[in-house]
């Protein structure tokens, strides 16, 4: 279990962690959500004690990480995976690793084949590609057979059979009774792998969530209303306060009203309806509609930047 | 599965017992594991016997016509080896601090090792202890070096000859302190090019600034340098415009001392 009180971090003027709470279970995986820059990592460099927190606390089965002696027994934690000696092989890595935590040398061999780096452990690790240091990394997390798991974004460069395969570890160490924490920045590899979301932006706490109620907790879903009649149809909706838009083949998207209510008052105002769906929003919908205020750097839309012919001809001049 | 990490059952004594042969095989691992260490380390000791043969054939053909040279039997000895294996195993010794903030590994360090000071301790005994092996085996090497090339010209010196075998001791140890000063360094400065620079300044630089300072000053400020403090130590007939042997060899501890004590200070509130 992982549990996070009030914990804020400022760097100078900025704000990387702002007043966070939250608990993170065993039994289960969490996801850990936020776009880039929203402290994500900060937060998990604070439960590791490498970073200290401006205040609160950050307790990993009610104990402080840096009065933790052999920690790696408690809390195995992958935070960047390219954080390793390229001249040492992976085999000596792992060694040493275990060694300050007094892991004797079978369990090095066990994580070695777990991971399916065993082929590869007397070469150096500076010949290995990302997805071969992000599974070292899990490796090195394994080695204490630890109770609690952390990761940082660990399906960064690994190939499908690699994300595969992390998906299944993850959800068999969950099986197994561990906590399981995992941050990411798409909303689409949780989507398939946690059951439980923590979602940060900016630093704040956005929602703490089982992950099937995100879409539930989160928006309002829309409805999806095709109609002979659109404007008249949308004059009517939107004195009722409802948000429509027109969708790119011709439908409106209303929001703020439910069907049942906008079939009423089509049928009230004599307006034919030809289709009405309810759609709720996927989960990924839902995290950009919760992070989307809150995001350290908007990018422009393409659209907006769009090139005409006759302006390339300008810029490259 | 068990959170606690050490049996509960065992007794304190048998607990820092097992922490710290732990702690130990951590950094012994990391630093014999780099294949580059050794390449230096033999690098630097074929220069160091090589540059201490030079020297002494030198001494050995000026000493037949002249009488008093301020280079003796047994600092010569050591000039090959205080230029050709202080520095090499300084900048080792920087590395194993500087290396692991520029690759990162500093923090799967301190998450395996959360206690700051702790980690710090197992560095300085590892580093402290090979840097010790290292100087004193080439400090008797490079003595003995030494005499055996000048005896064929009588002038060589044994080892059982008054004030020779304290000076070829403290030898050895001068390099174990250097290499403690730079370890310091290295976890103050983090960055290997500025790391370097400072240990070269304060193991060198400074002392080579007093040498051009005009008369009281050069002694005044010179004894309070490692290399000032060296020759003191190392001699057979001490200046006494600098501190006695003994006090410079004070002044040789203070300098890893003060240096660790801050990196200690540092690494414990420093964010990783």
């Amino acid at each position: 279990m992982i549990e996070l009180t009030r914990v804020t971090k400022r760097y100078g003027p900025v704000t990387a962690v702002d007043d966070l709470s939250f608990t993170v279970q065993p039994g289960h995986v969490t996801g850990f959500l936020g776009p880039n820059g929203a402290g994500k990592t900060t937060t998990m460099r604070i439960i590791l004690g490498l970073d200290a927190p401006t205040s609160g606390t950050a307790l990993v089965c009610g104990r402080r990480y840096r009065q933790v002696v052999r920690p790696l027994r408690l809390l195995g934690s992958l935070l960047d995976a390219t954080a390793v000696h390229g001249g040492r092989s992976a085999y000596d890595h792992l060694l040493s690793v275990a060694a300050s935590n007094g892991i004797g040398r079978g369990r090095v061999t066990q994580v070695l084949e777990l991971t399916g780096m065993d082929p590869v452990a007397d070469r150096r690790i500076r010949e290995f590609s990302l997805g071969m240091k992000q599974r070292l990394g899990i490796a090195a997390a394994l080695l204490g057979d630890p109770p609690v798991l952390m990761f940082d974004e660990p399906v960064n460069g690994l190939d499908a059979d690699g994300v595969r395969w992390i998906r299944l570890l993850l959800r068999k160490l969950a099986a197994d009774g561990r906590t399981v924490f995992v941050s990411s920045h798409l909303m689409s590899e949780m989507a398939q792998t946690a059951d439980h979301l923590v979602v940060i932006g900016r630093g704040k706490l956005l929602a703490d969530t089982p992950a099937d109620r995100l879409t539930a907790a989160g928006l309002p879903g829309a409805v999806l209303v095709r109609s002979p009649q659109a404007g008249e149809l949308t004059g009517l909706l939107t004195a009722r306060g409802a948000t429509v838009k027109v969708t790119s083949d011709g439908g409106l998207a209303v929001t703020g009203l439910a069907a049942p209510v906008i079939a009423d008052l089509a049928a009230a105002g004599g307006i034919s309806v030809h289709e009405l769906v309810p759609r709720s929003p996927s989960l990924e919908e839902a995290y950009l509609d919760l992070t989307g205020a809150s995001t350290e750097y908007h990018a422009v839309s393409p659209d907006d930047h769009a090139i005409r012919p006759g302006d390339r001809a300008e810029a490259d001049r | 599965m068990t959170a606690a990490g050490i049996p509960a059952g065992a007794a304190p004594g048998a607990a820092l017992a097992a922490r710290a042969r732990d702690l130990l095989a951590f950094e012994w691992i990391k630093l014999r594991s780099i294949r580059s260490n050794y390449i230096t380390m033999l690098a630097a000791t074929a220069v160091t016997l090589g540059a201490t043969a030079v020297v002494a054939h030198a001494l050995g053909a000026t000493r037949a016509h002249q009488q008093s040279l301020p280079i003796t039997p047994v600092t010569a000895g050591f000039l090959g080896y205080a230029e050709y294996l202080v520095l090499p195993l300084s900048v080792l010794a920087v590395l194993q601090f500087t290396a692991e903030y520029s690759t990162g590994l500093i923090r799967t360090t301190l998450a395996a090792v959360p206690q700051r000071w702790t980690e710090l301790a197992a560095k300085i005994a590892v580093v402290g202890a090979a840097a010790l092996a290292i100087g004193e085996v080439l400090a008797f090497a490079c003595f003995f070096l030494t005499q055996a090339i000048l005896s064929g010209r009588h002038g060589g010196l044994s080892l059982d000859a008054p004030g020779v075998p304290g000076a070829v001791l403290a030898g050895g140890c001068l390099v174990c302190i250097c290499a403690l000063t730079a370890l310091g360094l290295g976890a103050i400065i983090r960055h290997t090019a500025g790391a370097i620079t400072a240990a070269v300044a304060v193991i060198y630089g400074v002392a080579v600034l007093c040498l051009a300072l005009p008369a009281p000053w050069k002694a005044d400020l010179g004894r309070f340098t490692i290399a000032f403090a060296a020759s003191q130590v190392l001699a057979r007939h001490p200046q006494h415009n600098l501190f006695s042997p003994a006090a410079s060899m004070l002044v040789l501890f203070a300098w890893p001392a003060v240096t660790l004590v801050a990196a200690g200070l540092v690494l414990s509130r420093r964010d990783a």
